[in-house]
């Protein structure tokens, strides 16, 4: 197929798409309706057990099963993308001697920022069922909190403070907290995911049951899971080399 | 001791996600042996539990609410799993062909990490969901979770550069339709607000085929379709078999390509089933299961890469597994399915023959091994045999599917001649590989890809690993079994009216169109939702009824 005939083909069907597309957004309900079957149920739904942030029980406790298939696609996705950039046989993981200089403003507020960011990530994670954020978020706020160390310092001081095997080992025992924990439902009550936990009183931090933990034990994933991720990256980028 | 059906669903998805856990966390420090036995368990232990389910949904189909949300004054928040004889054969199956590709990787995989057993079983964790969830965002996640470990299995020999590229083509088209199909759920869910299968359909029923129905229907169809790789979104199909790991080909063109029209089905007559005229459905997916059936045969014909001549193999039954399946009638559903589970017995075990001749002779290309097959003592006389049986010789499974679904398509010529050219092709090369037959042939096309700069998998001696035998025997006989057993094609309901399909609900649909009336009476949302297990909620009707009569001032202009 020559080139111009390629666009021809292409320009055909992404012109098809795109009308039909436009048909069906001209139907689409109109902005701000009073007509939204899902929010009239799911908001009681989330109040009744003590969660203010709808969204997290949504996530968590309502819609769980989903939030742990998404889970699950991050585990895989982390998992493939370290098969993927393992060294193949012609390379070796080799250090440079010289990493470069980094500025004295970087470091210090690197360092400064380093803390805060922890705080911050920890604080998005426990706060997840009162607040906006969550596991999700919050992990990849601890992930970057991790990473201010080559920011600031250097590869080497990032490496030796960041035992990928760990990283490893934590993201599959915190996917796993996830199976438990629904599985613990399953063997109290009989429903898998089921919200066993008391639910305590609104807005307090131990409150809304599951929500809580299952929030904690997705903090702790993706977490890890961004670390061995980025460290994949960072080693094909920096450190291996093709042997011959 | 009993166990409560309704839990089987989730179990089913949750083993499998523990034993990747549990191989995860070990894989640093456990030896080999420890790593294969972990996976194999999980595996064993999954097709026990969906064999319970499948054993189950005899008796009707086993509905699950995660987390206990079972709706309340007909309406709920959370997500339903409902396994029916086809949903819970599905995960069975995908259970089953992970165990026989777990057999066959013991010590297969050179690098000494588990991460290849973590993404198989994650990958089935994907599979099981996909076929038991009645929910259609979930039903998306699910796709995807498969697709995420899929790309990583298909390049998972990085030191080739096509094998990366084959990941790499899998990963673009597949995520593209997936996109599709996400947009559609977005504008269904804005039209009806419901993410439940059932119960959009419920919402959707008797408010026409619109421009935004049609549009979610294509959407989300897209995806699916891309899935199944049916034409014209076949293209990655031949490429990603072509290099992926042999064991990892039978899950594929085993399980997950079907899983594709599996949800084709689904989505088609559960969401869209009341709005959708049955004639029309049933013409646009046969036109596009016969293209895909002619292209994969002539395709197939064409091949002398054995992976690749085996991928279009898939293709080609893919169209007829869609052709059975738009039928829309019980009998034709049931040996679609019948034949696709003849076929995942079938092609895995001719995969699997050519992943030995990979292991052994380097190469897996037909003119490369031209006489180099004679001391073979067990693919010898093994491949010419799957191959007839791929053709549909009849105490096999594929045999009886291939009757049933021709008988009820009416496309008996097609049927023949796509199976007839798929084994044909097939038995061309291991003929001319184990005994020689024919002159040697002449290289004349330069345009075809060959096989014999694939990489060699794994590393044995001589002696065929005896795990290797027992996978490939195992799926051979299941292919037979599913032919022989009656109670299999009973169980599908080959004989009786599908669960899918009501008897009057479809009544032949290539005739005449479905009158409307007749439509709105056996197609309401208290008849779907009933046939899903709801109806033990008396006002359902009623709080669809009086959303559903409020809804239309809130149209679009």
């Amino acid at each position: 197929m020559t080139r111009s005939a390629r666009w021809i083909v292409f320009w055909l069907g992404a012109g098809g798409v795109g009308t039909l597309i436009v048909l069906a957004l001209l139907r689409m309900p109109s902005f701000g309706g009073l007509v939204h079957p899902y929010r009239d149920l799911a908001v009681p739904a989330a109040v009744g057990r003590s969660s203010p942030n709808i969204v997290s029980s949504i996530n968590f406790d309502q819609r769980a099963l989903d939030t742990l298939g998404e889970e699950t696609i991050l585990l895989g996705s982390v998992v493939g993308a370290a098969t993927l950039l393992r060294p193949s046989k012609d390379e070796q993981e080799l250090l440079d001697r010289d990493e470069g200089r980094v500025l004295e403003a970087t470091k210090l507020l690197g360092y400064l920022l380093l803390p805060v960011t922890l705080i911050v990530g920890a604080d998005v994670v426990f706060h997840g069922h009162l607040t906006p954020g969550g596991g999700f978020q919050g992990g990849v706020v601890l992930a970057t909190a991790v990473h201010l160390l080559y920011v600031a310092g250097s590869y080497r001081l990032l490496r030796r403070l960041r035992p990928k095997s760990w990283y490893q080992v934590a993201e599959a025992v915190a996917a796993g907290a996830f199976v438990v924990l629904g599985l613990v439902g399953l063997l109290l009550t009989g429903a898998f995911l089921a919200n066993v936990f008391p639910h305590g009183v609104l807005g307090d931090l131990f409150s809304a049951g599951t929500v809580f933990f299952l929030n904690a034990a997705v903090g702790a994933e993706v977490t890890s899971g961004v670390v061995v991720l980025l460290s994949a990256f960072l080693a094909q980028a920096l450190s291996v080399r093709e042997v011959s | 001791m009993t166990v409560d059906p309704s839990c089987l669903p989730p179990l089913g998805i949750a083993i499998p996600l523990a034993g990747a856990c549990v191989l995860l966390a070990l894989a640093k420090f456990a030896p080999r042996v420890v790593v294969d036995t972990v996976a194999m368990t999980t595996a064993v232990v999954s097709v026990a539990a969906m064999a319970l389910l499948v054993a189950a949904t005899s008796s009707g189909r086993v509905v699950t609410w995660v987390g206990g949300w079972t709706p309340k004054d007909g309406s709920g928040v959370g997500i339903v799993l409902a396994a029916d004889e086809i949903g819970a054969g599905f995960a069975l199956l995908a259970c089953a062909l992970t165990a026989c590709a777990l057999i066959y990787t013991w010590r297969y995989f050179d690098d000494a990490e588990a991460h290849v057993h973590v993404l198989i079983l994650l990958f089935l964790a994907g599979m099981v969901g996909f076929s038991l969830t009645a929910d259609l965002f979930d039903l998306f996640v699910f796709l995807e979770l498969m697709s995420a470990t899929a790309y990583a299995l298909t390049g998972h020999k990085i030191e080739e550069p096509r094998s990366v590229q084959g990941g790499f083509t899998f990963g673009v088209v597949t995520s593209l339709g997936a996109y599709f199909s996400l947009t559609g759920i977005g504008i269904l869910y804005a039209r009806t607000g419901r993410l439940g299968m059932p119960q959009i359909g419920a919402a959707l029923d008797g408010h026409g085929l619109d421009p935004l129905v049609l549009a979610a229907l294509v959407l989300v169809l897209t995806g699916l379709l891309v899935k199944a790789a049916i034409v014209p979104f076949h293209f990655w199909l031949a490429d990603a078999h072509a290099v992926a790991p042999t064991p990892v080909c039978v899950l594929f063109s085993g399980v997950m390509a079907p899983l594709g029209l599996y949800g084709v089905l689904r989505v088609s007559t559960t969401v869209f089933g009341g709005v959708l005229p049955a004639a029309s459905l049933h013409g646009t997916l046969v036109v596009l299961g016969i293209a895909t059936a002619a292209l994969g045969a002539t395709l197939c014909l064409m091949q002398r890469h054995l992976k690749r001549m085996l991928a279009y193999s898939t293709i080609a039954h893919l169209g007829l597994f869609l052709i059975g399946l738009a039928t829309l009638t019980a009998s034709g559903v049931a040996g679609a399915v019948l034949y696709v589970f003849g076929h995942a017995g079938v092609k895995g075990a001719l995969f699997l023959m050519v992943g030995v001749l990979l292991a052994r002779k380097g190469s897996v290309d037909e003119f490369d091994l031209h006489c180099q097959g004679r001391d073979a003592r067990l693919t010898k006389w093994l491949l010419p045999l799957g191959a007839l049986a791929l053709a549909g010789l009849p105490p096999f499974g594929t045999g009886l599917g291939k009757a049933i679904s021709e008988e009820s398509s009416g496309l008996t010529a097609l049927f023949v001649l796509v199976s007839a050219a798929t084994g044909g092709a097939v038995l061309r090369a291991s003929l001319r590989i184990h005994f020689g037959l024919g002159p040697p042939p002449q290289d004349t096309d330069s345009d075809t890809t060959t096989g014999d700069d694939e990489k060699q998998e794994g590393r044995f001696p001589q002696r065929l690993p005896a795990t290797m035998v027992v996978a490939i025997t195992v799926l051979l006989t299941g292919g037979l079994l599913v032919g022989v057993v009656p109670a299999v094609a009973d169980a599908l309901g080959a004989g009786r009216s599908a669960s899918w399909t009501e008897p009057g609900c479809w009544p032949r649909p290539c005739t005449a169109p479905r009158p409307r009336r007749s439509a709105a009476s056996t197609w309401s949302g208290r008849g779907r939702a009933s046939r899903w297990g709801l109806a033990q909620r008396p006002p359902e009707g009623r709080r669809v009824a009086n959303w559903a009569i409020t809804y239309p001032s809130h149209r679009g202009p």
